[in-house]
């Protein structure tokens, strides 16, 4: 299954729901979601490596864990991750390794700040062919 | 994904709803629920009342689960909400009752200058507000503070920046708590809260935020109105922001630390977003203090916006703010927890209050009002939309007697974000604006989409809600002529 994720309503914030057929791919889905709502961000082309790498006691709070560190990265750090050399997600954490880039304010075009990725409706659970994941953003 | 509400809403009187503690098992006071009929009917739409019942399932919690006429859908607690817990009876502290915006609030700065003679330069004025005060994404603010400073500022609030230039004596004297509370204790404060919050002190952020420039357009209360030093036709500027990313990691930091807590104080709770610890636990504490030391950022933050709208007025009209008579008229929380006195049947309590999306409203004579407010009660600020009002209230007797001192925060959000920017298609909200009189800035691409005014309640049915039920009062309506928005 690829990848895919979609914006779903909330009175006030952002719903996102994710769907990729491995949990590898579905974090890295998961990071695009969080992107587009922030809005088209662009990045330099000089690259740095970038590691992360989360414990938790289930994926769902592990998936939005590390969300929550690539929006202090994005946020504070101005750095986006722009690839995903490994990835590997096991049910006590995740491990991940990519390049990020500056982000170039100038040329980005931003919707909307995200404050975080909350507990809300949060949750990952197989289905056909994969897994899906939702969450609420706070904006 | 919101799923209408479906359990029992009773009818007490013209203005007010209530959910029975049998609703649901683990409810420990009743539900109450602020509304007319027609917005009774909107707040059914989503899962807010769910939420205002699963607040009545806190530890401690005195009298009701209160809701505002503004409620919808949050995290754990409904925005709108109101909760009272009591230490001394096991009662809880819960970051969902605060928000992730620690003291998101709202503050008035009136102006000598009348619309009719400044209406010509309005958008000279919305320009130069919008590029004097950062906003948007990834806007830092005009100064960076080291690490110790933002301890200190955060330990002595609203005057720390003032002491700076930011500002003037008076600002201080018109801020909730003065802006301060006490009791906050930046070491508490987690080195990456400090580092979000590092240069966004003094920045509007996005979503929901704004700077307005709003005429007055009605006066309900000429008595308070002139207290207030407010007149029909007079410019007058609102601020809305809070904690910004500091206040935002300090939610965040204590979300994640209260996880396992509710089961090692044995809290059986209905929804885990409402996750909490007893008031007087060292988790509880260590919470409250972060959570000050975070609220007395967010006061310095829209201290600093004010010294910068004050500049940008200044540059404008050729006159030194003072001259403009640019006075902070008010300056309220409403995303917070505040340990406050009252009685409980018959009993002196000194009780946590959250308010999450909801205003202090101290009536008349309440010892912590600034003198010049004492005779009239506090002023309340509610935004509405940037298309059709806001308002000024000051709080009543009702207030102290039903709702634990509070009232509204606004008009509350009817549409989602989504449905809003499809509402939107083959629209120009900024035109739309315009030819409302709104000279309205944005930079985020779908802010003014987002926010456009038919995503909200009509703000003038909230207010009347509380307006009748003896809570808050109307003193002034304000008209937006001027938007700028992250």
């Amino acid at each position: 299954m690829e990848g895919t994720f979609q914006f779903f309503d909330h009175t006030a914030d952002m719903g996102v729901r994710v769907r990729a057929g491995t949990m590898p791919e579905l974090f890295v889905t998961a990071v695009e979601g969080l992107y587009k709502a922030v809005g088209e961000i662009a990045a330099g082309r000089r690259l740095e490596p970038f590691a992360l790498e989360i414990t938790g006691d289930s994926s769902a709070v592990i998936l939005r864990d590390a969300l929550n560190e690539i929006l202090f990265f994005l946020e504070n750090r101005r750095r986006k991750v722009v690839g995903w050399s490994r990835v590997e997600f096991s049910p006590g954490g995740l491990e991940a390794h990519g390049s990020a880039a500056i982000v170039d304010d100038a040329k980005s075009m931003y919707d909307r700040e995200v404050k975080a990725v909350t507990y809300h409706e949060l949750g990952v659970r197989p289905v056909d062919g994969g897994f899906e994941a939702t969450f609420i953003l706070d904006i | 994904m919101a799923e209408n509400y479906t359990g029992p809403l009773e009818r007490i009187d013209a203005v007010r709803w209530r959910i029975p503690k049998s609703y649901k098992e683990g409810m420990r006071v009743d539900g109450m629920i602020y509304a007319d009929d027609v917005l009774v009917d909107a707040i059914k739409q989503d899962k807010s009342p769910e939420q205002v019942a699963n607040v009545a399932c806190l530890p401690g919690i005195v009298r009701y689960s209160l809701a505002m006429p503004d409620i919808h859908w949050g995290y754990g607690f409904c925005i709108g909400g109101v909760a009272a817990t009591d230490p001394e009876q096991g009662g809880v502290i819960s970051p969902g009752g605060v928000g992730y915006d620690i003291n998101c609030g709202v503050r008035l700065i009136r102006t000598h200058l009348m619309y009719k003679d400044a209406r010509d330069d309005m958008g000279r004025l919305v320009d130069e507000l919008f590029n004097t005060v950062p906003c948007g994404v990834g806007k830092g603010g005009v100064v960076k503070f080291s690490k110790p400073e933002l301890k200190k500022l955060m330990t002595d609030g609203s005057t720390f920046v003032v002491k700076r230039g930011f500002g003037w004596e008076s600002d201080v004297e018109a801020t909730e708590a003065r802006g301060c509370m006490d009791g906050a204790d930046a070491d508490f404060v987690s080195d990456r809260a400090l580092e979000r919050g590092r240069d966004q002190c003094g920045t509007l952020g996005s979503g929901n935020h704004f700077l307005e420039v709003q005429v007055v357009e009605k006066i309900d209360d000429r008595q308070a109105a002139s207290v207030m030093g407010l007149a029909e036709g007079q410019l007058t500027v609102m601020i809305h922001s809070g904690s910004r990313g500091l206040g935002y990691q300090v939610c965040e930091d204590a979300l994640h630390e209260l996880q396992h807590t509710p089961r090692k104080y044995g809290i059986e709770l209905p929804d885990p977003q409402l996750v909490c610890a007893p008031i007087h636990s060292v988790e509880g504490q260590k919470y409250l203090k972060a959570m000050r030391a975070a609220a007395n950022f967010a006061w310095c933050n829209r201290q600093i916006m004010t010294h910068l709208a004050r500049e940008a007025f200044s540059n404008v009209f050729g006159l030194p703010p003072e001259r403009l008579g640019m006075n902070l008229i008010y300056d309220v929380a409403h995303n917070i927890a505040k340990m406050e006195p009252y009685d409980v049947d018959g009993r002196s309590c000194n009780l946590c209050v959250h308010r999450k999306g909801a205003t202090r409203a101290f009536p008349p004579g309440h010892p912590e009002l600034p003198d010049r407010y004492r005779n009239i009660g506090q002023p309340v600020l509610v935004p509405g939309d940037m298309g059709r009002a806001s308002y000024v209230l000051v709080g009543r007797e009702g207030s102290m007697e039903h709702t634990f001192g509070s009232s509204c925060h606004g008009a509350g959000r009817r549409m989602s974000r989504g449905a809003a920017i499809r509402a939107s298609k083959g629209r120009s909200i900024k035109r739309e604006l315009a030819e409302r009189g709104v000279v309205a800035r944005s930079r985020g691409r779908t802010g003014l989409e987002e926010e456009q005014p038919d995503a909200y309640k009509d703000v003038n049915q909230v207010v009347d809600v509380l307006h009748a039920a003896a809570i808050s009062q109307k003193v002034a309506r304000l008209r937006p002529v001027g938007v700028i928005k992250g």
